[in-house]
C-alpha cells in the first residue's frame, strides 16, 4: 500500500506544472519552516544510518535554513527541502507537492466517489508506449465482453492515455526501472472504481479496428484479506501443473500467509517428481516481507541460507530462510516484470544470489525499501524510507531492480495468438535441464 | 513474566520488517545483585510461593497498535523446562514457539518450522526455565549491579547477568518497590542480534505471586503491548501439550 502511494506520488510530483504562486503570508512562510524542520528533524532521527553516509546534517541545516526562511514562495521552500533531502543521494526521500495530492484524487474520483474496489477484469501493461491487455480474468465483466489478450488500450472514460503515459515518462528519467510500474499503476487507477460502475474502453482489437466497450465493474478476483491498518485488499493465489509435469504458483501479493503458505505446501508436496517448479510472480507488488523467506523455505534444504538483510536504526534484520522438512530440490524458475516490487524482488533476487532459481521476464521494479509518506504543516507530503535492503549478493535492490537470467519480453503479436512467451521460456529452460 | 513472550515477538518484528538511557548515578555502595535479586522474589510472594507453583498458564491480547495488529496470546509453561507460546494475529496466522526441555523450536506459517541451535538455542533455554527467577544463580555466572538508572521515570538499579553462553541480560528494579521494570538483551535469533527491550508494568496478585499483568516491548524499532487478562496457577496441562510439532519433529529427525 505504501508502493502505491509512493507510486503515485512520484508521478504526479513530476507530471504537473506548478502555477505562478503568490507571496507568502509570514503564517504560511513559518509553515514552511516549520515542515523545514520536520523533514530535517525526521532524516537525522529516523534514517537508518544514523551518520547518514558521512553528512555533516547539521551544517546542512544551518546552510539552508536561511534559505527555507527568505523563500518568497511555496515552489521556492519545496526546492529547498528538496535540496536537502537530495543530499541524501538516496530514493524513497522526497517533497510531494500538497496540489499532487489533491490531483490524485481528482484523477481517482473522476469515476465516481464510492470505493474503488471494482475491476472490469483486466490485467494490463505499457508495452513500447502501448497499454496492452496482458490477460483478461475468466468470468470477468472484459471476459463476457469479449476483450482479448493483445488488444490495445486507447482510452478510458474518453481520456486518451498516451498523453499521460508520456509525462510519467518524462518525470522518470532518473528512476527507470519503476517505469512499468507507475505506468501500469496509472493504467489500473482508471480502470478501477466503484463496483457496479461502468467504465467506457477504446481499443485496437486484434485486426486493428477500434472498438468500444463498456464494462460494469465487479467484485475482483480473490479473497479479502486484512492486515492491520492497511485497507482491505483482494488475495488470489493459483497452483496448477504445465506442460505435464511442471508445478506453477502464482499469486497477486505477499499476504495471508496462512492460504500462500497452505498453497506452496499443496503444490510442492503434489510434485516431489516434477521436471522443474515456476513460481510467477509477474505484476505482484509484494506485501509482508517475511513472507519472502517463509515461501522460499519450499525451495532450498540448506540451512543458514539468507535472501539478503534488511538495515534498520540500531538493527540488522537477516532475511533467514527455514528450509522446510521436505521441500522441492528440482529446477525452480522465477517469473518477473517491472511490476514485480518490493517483497517478490527480495524473493526473486535473494534466490538468484543464492543460485538457487533462474529468473525469467523483464527487470523488476527496483522499489524494495519500506517508506513512510506524512503530511508536512505546509501541506506538502513527505515521503522517507525507515531501512536499507541489500541482497546477499551484495546488491542494492532500490533503483536497480532484479536483472533476470533470462529477458523475456512481451510483444503484441504474442499475447494476440494467445502466447506467454515468459512462462513458455522458463517451461523450455525446465525441459532442457532435464537432458 | 516469562521472556519466551518476547523471544516471539522478535520474530514478528523481524518479520515484519530503545535507546538506553546512561547511567546517571554510580555508586560505591550499590546494594549487591544477588541481594536485588532476591528481593524482587521476596516482594512477589517469597521463595515459598514460588516453590509451590509447578504450572501455569497464562492468556492476554497481543498488539501493535501502530500497525493495527492485534490478536490473542497464550502461554504454557512446566517445570522443569517445558513451554509452549501461540500468538494468533488477523492476517498474519498462528506462530508458535516452544521447548520440550531438550529441543527449543519455533514455528509460523509466514515463516515456516525452525529448530533453534548454538546461541539461540542457548537463550531459548535460559528463559524457559519455570520459577526461573529462583534458579537465577544456575542460569547466570555472573550478577553485578552496575548503576542506577530511571525507567519511566523512577529509579532503579541496573543489574547485569551474564550466563555461560551467550549474550548478558539487563535488569532493571525499581528501587523502592524492588519490581523488575525492564529488561533489555541482545536477542539472538537466525535473523540476527535483534535488540529488545521488554517493561512489565501493572503488577497485580494471582495466588501468592505478584504478576505483570502489562508488558510493553521494543524489538527492531517496532512496540508490542502484551495484556495479560487469565491467569492460570498450577493448572493440569497434558505433558503432550509440550510435544514437539510434526513440522519440527521432521526437522529433527532429518539431523
Amino acid at each position: 500500500m505504501q508502493l502505491r502511494l509512493a507510486a503515485l506520488a512520484l508521478l504526479l510530483s513530476g507530471a504537473l506544472p506548478s502555477p505562478a504562486q503568490p507571496a507568502l503570508t509570514p503564517a504560511q512562510r513559518q509553515l514552511n519552516i516549520d515542515s523545514f524542520e520536520m523533514v530535517w528533524q525526521t532524516v537525522r532521527d529516523k534514517h537508518w544510518d544514523p551518520k547518514l553516509g558521512g553528512l555533516d546534517w547539521q551544517a546542512i541545516h544551518d546552510e539552508l535554513r536561511p534559505k527555507v526562511e527568505k523563500a518568497a514562495t511555496l515552489d521556492e521552500a519545496r526546492a529547498v527541502m528538496s535540496d536537502m533531502l537530495d543530499r541524501l543521494k538516496q530514493t524513497h526521500f522526497g517533497i510531494v507537492p500538497g496540489e499532487a495530492y489533491r490531483e490524485m484524487g481528482a484523477i481517482t474520483a473522476d469515476a465516481d466517489s464510492g470505493p474503488r474496489d471494482g475491476s472490469p477484469g483486466i490485467d494490463a501493461r505499457v508495452i513500447d508506449s502501448h497499454v496492452l491487455v496482458t490477460s483478461v480474468e475468466p468470468d470477468s465483466p472484459a471476459a463476457a465482453a469479449g476483450v482479448k489478450p493483445g488488444w490495445e488500450i486507447l482510452r478510458i472514460d474518453g481520456k486518451d492515455l498516451a498523453p499521460g503515459l508520456a509525462k510519467i515518462r518524462d518525470s522518470l528519467s532518473s528512476q527507470p526501472t519503476l517505469l512499468d510500474l507507475l505506468q501500469a499503476h496509472a493504467v489500473t487507477n482508471r480502470l478501477s472504481g466503484q463496483i457496479g460502475k461502468s467504465v467506457e474502453l477504446q481499443f485496437l482489437d486484434g485486426r486493428d479496428k477500434k472498438v468500444s466497450v463498456k464494462l460494469t465493474r465487479a467484485r475482483p478476483r480473490g479473497q479479502l484479506a486484512l492486515f492491520g491498518n492497511l485497507p482491505p485488499v483482494h488475495f488470489w493465489v493459483e497452483s496448477r501443473t504445465v506442460k505435464p509435469n511442471i508445478g506453477y504458483v502464482r499469486f497477486n501479493l505477499f499476504f495471508e500467509p496462512d492460504s500462500l503458505i497452505a498453497a506452496f505446501q499443496q503444490a510442492v508436496q503434489a510434485c516431489q517428481t516434477c521436471d522443474g517448479f515456476i513460481v510467477d510472480l509477474r505484476g505482484n507488488p509484494g506485501g509482508i516481507g517475511g513472507l519472502a523467506t517463509g515461501v522460499a523455505g519450499w525451495f532450498t534444504d540448506k540451512q543458514g541460507q539468507r535472501l539478503g538483510s534488511m538495515f534498520l536504526r540500531g538493527a540488522t534484520i537477516k532475511f533467514a530462510v527455514f528450509p522446510r522438512a521436505e521441500p522441492f530440490r528440482g529446477p525452480l524458475a522465477i517469473l518477473v516484470d517491472g511490476c514485480s516490487a518490493s517483497t517478490s524482488e527480495v524473493f526473486a533476487g535473494g534466490l538468484k544470489d543464492l543460485g538457487r532459481a533462474r529468473i525469467i521476464g523483464t527487470r523488476t521494479a527496483g522499489a524494495a525499501l519500506p517508506s513512510v509518506f506524512t503530511r508536512l504543516p505546509d501541506g506538502d507530503g513527505f515521503q522517507y524510507a525507515v531501512a536499507n535492503y541489500i541482497s546477499e549478493g551484495g546488491q542494492a535492490l532500490e533503483g536497480f531492480g532484479v536483472t533476470p537470467d533470462q529477458e523475456v519480453k512481451l510483444t503484441r503479436p504474442q499475447l494476440l495468438e494467445g502466447q506467454d512467451p515468459v512462462l513458455d521460456a522458463a517451461v523450455s529452460w525446465i525441459e532442457k535441464q532435464k537432458k | 513474566m516469562n521472556r519466551s513472550l518476547l523471544r516471539a515477538n522478535v520474530i514478528i518484528a523481524a518479520a515484519l520488517l530503545a535507546g538506553i538511557a546512561l547511567p546517571r548515578l554510580v555508586a560505591a555502595d550499590l546494594p549487591k545483585a544477588e541481594t536485588i535479586l532476591d528481593k524482587y522474589i521476596e516482594v512477589t510472594g517469597g521463595k515459598a510461593a514460588y516453590q509451590k507453583l509447578h504450572s501455569q498458564i497464562l492468556s492476554g491480547i497481543f498488539e501493535m497498535s501502530a500497525a493495527g495488529i492485534k490478536g490473542s496470546v497464550t502461554s504454557y509453561r512446566m517445570e522443569p523446562d517445558l513451554a509452549y507460546t501461540e500468538i494468533v494475529l488477523e492476517g498474519i496466522g498462528k506462530i508458535t514457539d516452544g521447548s520440550d526441555g531438550k529441543v527449543a523450536w519455533a514455528n509460523s506459517a509466514m515463516q515456516g518450522p525452525h529448530v533453534k541451535e548454538g546461541a539461540e538455542r542457548a537463550q531459548a533455554m535460559q528463559t524457559t526455565r519455570f520459577n526461573g527467577e529462583l534458579h537465577w544463580r544456575e542460569t547466570y555466572k555472573t550478577a553485578e549491579t552496575t548503576g542506577v538508572e530511571a525507567v519511566d521515570g523512577k529509579d532503579c538499579y541496573k543489574v547485569v547477568l551474564t550466563p555461560a553462553e551467550g549474550p548478558a541480560v539487563t535488569h532493571f528494579y525499581d528501587k523502592d518497590s524492588g519490581l523488575l521494570t525492564k529488561m533489555s538483551l541482545i536477542t539472538q535469533t537466525p535473523m540476527g542480534e535483534v535488540p529488545a527491550d521488554s517493561f512489565p508494568s501493572d503488577y497485580r496478585k494471582e495466588g501468592d505471586i505478584l504478576l505483570p499483568h502489562k508488558v510493553r516491548q521494543s524489538v527492531a524499532g517496532q512496540e508490542f503491548t502484551i495484556t495479560i487478562d487469565t491467569v492460570k496457577l498450577n493448572p493440569e496441562i497434558p505433558k503432550s501439550r509440550f510435544d514437539l510439532p510434526d513440522e519440527i519433529k521432521a526437522l529433527v529427525n532429518k539431523k
